[in-house]
């Protein structure tokens, strides 16, 4: 297991504050972050851009030393003991970066195999079954730089799995990648934790990711995690008022008026709006309203198609829990 | 099993270095050298009218000007390449945007240093070998060749280059700067470190300083054991002194390094 415990890192910037003076400023990217790893868990770490997620992200994969608090990862300091907890974590990026444009798929990962020192013949097997997994087999002769993005992507996740880690930390993954790869991807990082019991941090913006594949989530916002729990629990966290949906067969102009008497003696601000289009009602509300709209339907004999609660989204959630803050 | 990160760097670069610079490179850097070697001839023959002041003949140990330049110039080129290999590489790293994962990895610094520079010290050795080849007919000689002095020399002098290396890396890392750093030292390197001409020329401050910096001695040695014909117990004192400069450079680089790194890496991933 990995535990991150009261993390927290703090810059010091210097700026000309005069001809010959210098003014020193510090700046606390990361405050107090606690967090925990389990093998075969994805964990996603969100937040808007400068919330501290790299910065945390680099700490724990010993990149950055922390200036507060303690990692531990399987019973080793992440700082005294970097070295041998390297060897167990690696962290995969997005974009085009961490490989040997002018080096072969299998050299790139050779080499990188030789760096974490494993053995010459379990390498080469290594280096076989990843090619295969990332589908870059038959490519693994051609320099990288005649890969495209998507290959270049796949190498990256094989070079992240070059020493068998159990901790990998994904740091937006799917940057600039076209839908059907992004996907493909996706795959593959739910393929590493349920398969092979991999532990795995995630940060990205695209929250269908984070639905689609964490388990539990930390938001962050200006530098410490805000709130936690799982996609659907962030969710509803999120939302202040609840959305109650009606589609109706056809237009029923009684119902109108008994519709908002009614919602309105329960909750005088609550908003109702029509889509003629649709043939849509949307009530927003602070209160539940699915009982006195049950009500009204009943009393009105009304036809409708549907009647449900709008799920709450993730995005909104985080939208509004950041920019409420700590 | 134990060099396993020194010689995957060196791998590594010598298929790099083949991809990315085939021919050109090496054709480049032999004719930058070999200019050099022509222009000490016509320097030598046209301007000096083929005399040199009695005094040359007592500091440098021989009255060879063309063989003494070019000698001194091979070893320049060596140094410069080492220098720049070693040096430049983990800021090479940053701008390929590979540093990341490299530090990620559990690797051992000497051995990826060293392999930068024994890669960089193979393909420099074919390039001196043609420059001495193509400036045989402009009148090199190795007048008094001692075989084994001039390989401990060079060996010697390879060990020095990447002590001096280690601390302009530290430098480079620090000031995330190659071009300046690098250009000044070499240029100062080539003036008072007796490339072109003995150090006993140069004013004694700078005389003093260029005694502190091993690509001196290093010089020293090899024109000693290539036109001086001295062996290896004549030259002991001078092994010593650029072993032990060589241990000062390489202790105060790691340390540098070490030091540096952790600063640099905030600044950088931070």
């Amino acid at each position: 297991m990995l535990i991150a415990e009261n993390l927290g890192k703090t810059y010091e910037t210097k700026d000309w504050s005069g001809f010959l003076r210098r003014k020193c400023t510090q700046v606390e990217a990361v405050k107090d972050v606690s967090l925990e790893m389990q093998k075969g868990q994805i964990i996603g770490l969100l937040g808007i851009n400068g919330a501290g997620k790299t910065t945390t992200i680099k700490m724990l994969s010993t990149l950055l030393q922390p200036t507060k608090g303690r990692i531990d990862v399987d019973g080793l300091d992440g700082v005294k003991d970097a070295m041998k907890v390297k060897k167990r974590i690696n962290m995969i990026t997005g974009g085009e970066r961490m490989i040997y444009w002018r080096l072969t798929a299998r050299e790139n990962l050779w080499y990188y195999g030789q760096l974490y020192g494993i053995e010459n013949r379990l390498l080469e097997a290594r280096i076989q079954k990843l090619l295969s997994m990332v589908g870059l087999s038959d490519k693994q002769d051609i320099p990288v730089e005649r890969f495209s993005k998507g290959m270049k992507q796949r190498l990256q996740i094989a070079r992240g799995l070059i020493n068998n880690p159990g901790y990998i930390f994904m740091d937006e993954p799917t940057l600039g990648l076209d839908a059907a790869i992004a996907r493909e991807l996706r795959e593959y990082v739910k393929d590493l934790a349920r398969n092979d019991g991999k532990a795995i941090l995630l940060t990205t913006h695209y929250i269908q990711e984070v639905e689609e594949l964490c388990e539990y989530v930390y938001v962050m916002d200006k530098g410490a995690v805000i709130v936690q729990g799982t996609p659907k629990e962030l969710a509803l966290m999120g939302i202040e008022n609840k959305v109650l949906c009606l589609e109706l067969n056809e237009n029923h102009e009684l119902l109108h008026a008994s519709l908002t008497d009614a919602c309105m003696s329960i909750e005088k601000d609550c908003l109702i709006l029509w889509d003629d289009k649709n043939k849509t009602y949307t009530i927003t509300s602070r209160q539940d309203m699915s009982g006195i709209v049950t009500r009204v339907l009943l009393e009105q004999q009304a036809p409708f198609r549907n009647f449900y609660h709008q799920e709450p989204s993730l995005e909104d959630a985080i939208i509004k829990l950041s920019r409420r803050g700590a | 099993m134990y060099c396993r990160t020194l010689y995957a760097t060196f791998r590594r670069n010598f298929i790099i270095q083949l991809r990315a610079y085939p021919k050109d490179f090496f054709i480049g850097n032999v004719l930058t050298a070999i200019y050099i070697a022509i222009s000490a001839f016509f320097m030598y023959h046209l301007l000096f009218n083929g005399q040199m002041k009695d005094s040359f003949a007592a500091y440098a140990g021989t009255t060879d000007y063309v063989s003494y330049v070019i000698i001194g110039n091979c070893m320049h080129l060596l140094m410069v390449r080492t220098l720049l290999n070693v040096s430049r590489s983990l800021i090479t790293e940053l701008r390929e945007g590979t540093l990341e994962s490299l530090m990620l990895a559990p690797f051992q610094r000497v051995q990826y240093f060293l392999g930068n520079m024994l890669q960089q010290t193979v393909t420099t050795s074919g390039e001196v070998a043609v420059m001495l080849l193509v400036c045989l007919p402009f009148g090199v000689r190795f007048s008094g060749f001692n075989g084994p002095a001039a390989l401990i020399g060079l060996i010697l002098s390879l060990i020095s280059y990447f002590s001096i290396s280690l601390i302009l890396a530290a430098l480079m890392l620090y000031t995330r700067d190659t071009y300046i750093s690098q250009n000044t030292l070499f240029a100062v390197l080539f003036l008072i470190c007796g490339v072109a001409f003995p150090v006993q020329y140069l004013p004694q401050p700078l005389q003093c300083l260029a005694r502190g910096i091993p690509v001196t001695v290093s010089l020293e040695i090899i024109r000693n054991s290539t036109l001086g014909g001295m062996g290896l117990a004549a030259q002991t004192g001078s092994y010593v002194r650029i072993a032990v400069m060589s241990a000062v450079y390489c202790a105060a680089g790691f340390a540098l390094i070490k030091r540096v790194e952790s600063a640099a890496l905030e600044k950088i991933f931070g």
